[in-house]
């Protein structure tokens, strides 16, 4: 064992949205990770993306769960104050997926005999949305998130305009499943456990899920500012490998029951999460908390992020080096000296 | 004319009353206050508000902020306050007291920093009550738990009130705890080794 790392601040606050992969941070807190590297953790569940961003900007958390296009929006200053941040660590790969509303999926299932069969969903999916009097109304909740690039990338992959063929709003996570089932959206394109809790509540069915969308890709990171991680690099450090160690357990398919009696304690999720824990999805979401390359940032994939947020409009008047900007934010090399 | 058409996102009645008759005094106009809604895109699109004031724990934060991106059409596209600002101290002082505003792209920033101030003050004003209130509250129920577990240690030991209640600080002092959480966890003992005698 190595051994213990003077931490310069040993009291500190995480933000977390409560979504299935929160559950490195819970299990750091409850399995004693944190404390096993002198770190003393409050985690505070935040309501929205925004207020993430925001406590973590002006310091009134030492960190946060941040999705992966986050720490890269805030370096650019994209919707909200410049605040240059970093990840040394990929808390979770996939788990992302698109639902459609029962009805909307009941349909499509008269010309779908495989819905692993990619290109015939889109096909169909198009065929329907064009030949429709009214656009499907398909819901993302946050703006710079992998959903949302990700159901632009599968519409637009199989000829369908995101602009014009169907239309695109903003709902709460908490609203998703209502809003699907009281027809007021026809489907939406969100982290778990929103597309697997649909599913058992048999409102929705799933089109396709984000990893078949793009193969393996970085899901969640652990994210604080390039100012925070330079006042205390020990501290960052023992974070890291808390977080880490809390990535592999897990990841480990024999604390499954355990975990999601962790995750349904009230300040986390809640009593939903235990539904979870003996579900399987019709298409695999490839969900992953550790593995070879999974809690490695890797500048590759936020030079892909970055060519997301062109792609969608965002970086309209940024003429910025993609590759310099991910080597600074996506950092590989805190992760490589850190963890051995 | 100044009237400013302001949209206010709160669900608590006390303090959205207090801030519509405050902007209303400056001679602004509260379009509409709702609760959270699952219909907020299209109020937004009808409203037309120049600025959106919204309770920072508010899940439709990230709503409000989809819909600058999303939707390109927006005749009047709604900025994060912080995006125009550039004002540190009023960013940090409004999260502070729990507030955040989106505003109409274009609008003067001077404008919107008086409204921002009131909205700040009234939530600060409005946390510091409920702190009082919650403080007032919790202090009730610790008195109530601390003779609960007074009056069952009384029973259980035979003793009188003085004895009981020193018992209960030894216990405190000894565990390094509070004293209603050691009240509290000894008449989860007691409850249940009566329990067990019945």
């Amino acid at each position: 064992m190595s051994e213990l790392l003077t931490v310069e601040k040993n009291k500190l606050k995480l933000g977390f949205v409560a979504l299935l992969d929160c559950a490195p941070l819970v299990v750091a807190r409850e399995k004693g990770f944190f404390e096993k590297y002198n770190l003393n953790v409050v985690l505070c569940k935040e309501a929205s993306w925004a207020s993430i961003r925001d406590k973590v900007s002006f310091g009134l958390y030492d960190g946060a769960h941040m999705l992966a296009p986050m720490p890269l929006a805030a370096t650019l200053g994209l919707n909200g104050n410049k605040t240059a941040m970093l990840t040394a660590l990929s808390l979770s790969q996939n788990g992302t997926a698109i639902t459609l509303s029962k009805e909307f999926h009941t349909l499509l299932s008269k010309t779908i005999d495989n819905w692993e069969d990619d290109k015939l969903v889109g096909e169909q999916f198009k065929k329907q949305v064009k030949s429709s009097s009214v656009k499907p109304v398909m819901a993302t909740v946050y703006p710079y998130s992998n959903h949302y690039y990700q159901l632009r990338y599968w519409l637009e992959q199989h000829g369908i305009d995101a602009e014009h063929d169907v239309q695109l709003i903003a709902v709460p996570p908490t609203q998703m499943i209502p809003s699907l089932s009281n027809g007021a959206i026809d489907g939406y394109c969100v982290g778990e456990p929103w597309n697997s809790l649909a599913l058992i509540q048999k409102i929705g069915g799933l089109l396709t899920t984000g990893h078949k969308i793009w193969g393996a890709h970085t899901e969640k990171v652990l994210g604080v500012t390039q100012e925070w991680a330079a006042a205390y690099p020990n501290t960052h450090q023992a974070l890291v490998k808390a977080l880490y160690e809390a990535c592999q357990w897990v990841e480990d398919i024999n604390n499954k029951e355990e975990l999601y009696q962790l995750l349904a304690l009230p300040p986390y999720l809640d009593q939903a999460a235990t539904k979870l824990s003996d579900y399987t999805p019709p298409l695999a979401m490839e969900q992953h908390f550790a593995g070879a390359t999974v809690n490695i940032p890797d500048p590759k994939q936020g030079i892909f992020i970055l060519e997301q947020m062109k792609q969608c409009g965002q970086l309209s008047n940024q003429e910025a080096d993609f590759s310099e900007i991910s080597h600074s934010v996506y950092r590989h090399d805190l992760f490589q000296h850190w963890i051995s | 004319m100044n009237r400013l058409n302001v949209l206010l996102i709160d669900d608590e009645p006390e303090r959205v009353q207090a801030l519509k008759e405050a902007l209303h005094s400056l001679g602004h106009y509260v379009v509409c206050q709702l609760p959270n809604t699952t219909h907020l895109n299209k109020r937004v699109e009808d409203t037309h508000p120049d600025i959106v004031i919204i309770d920072m724990d508010s899940p439709n934060r990230d709503t409000l902020e989809s819909m600058s991106t999303m939707s390109k059409n927006n005749p009047r596209p709604i900025i994060f306050f912080a995006e125009q600002q550039n004002d540190r101290k009023t960013m940090c002082d409004a999260i502070n007291a729990g507030v955040s505003a989106y505003i109409a792209d274009g609008l003067q920033p001077e404008r919107v920093k008086a409204i921002m101030d009131t909205a700040i003050a009234h939530f600060d004003a409005h946390s510091s009550l409920r702190a009082e209130l919650e403080k007032a509250k919790t202090q009730l129920a610790d008195r109530k738990v601390i003779e609960k577990a007074k009056g069952m240690l009384m029973k259980h030991q035979g003793c009188d009130e003085k004895q009981a209640f020193e018992t209960l600080r030894k216990l405190a002092m000894d565990r390094g705890q509070k004293l209603p959480d050691v009240a509290q966890s000894v008449i989860d003992v007691l409850e249940l080794t009566n329990g067990l005698r019945k």
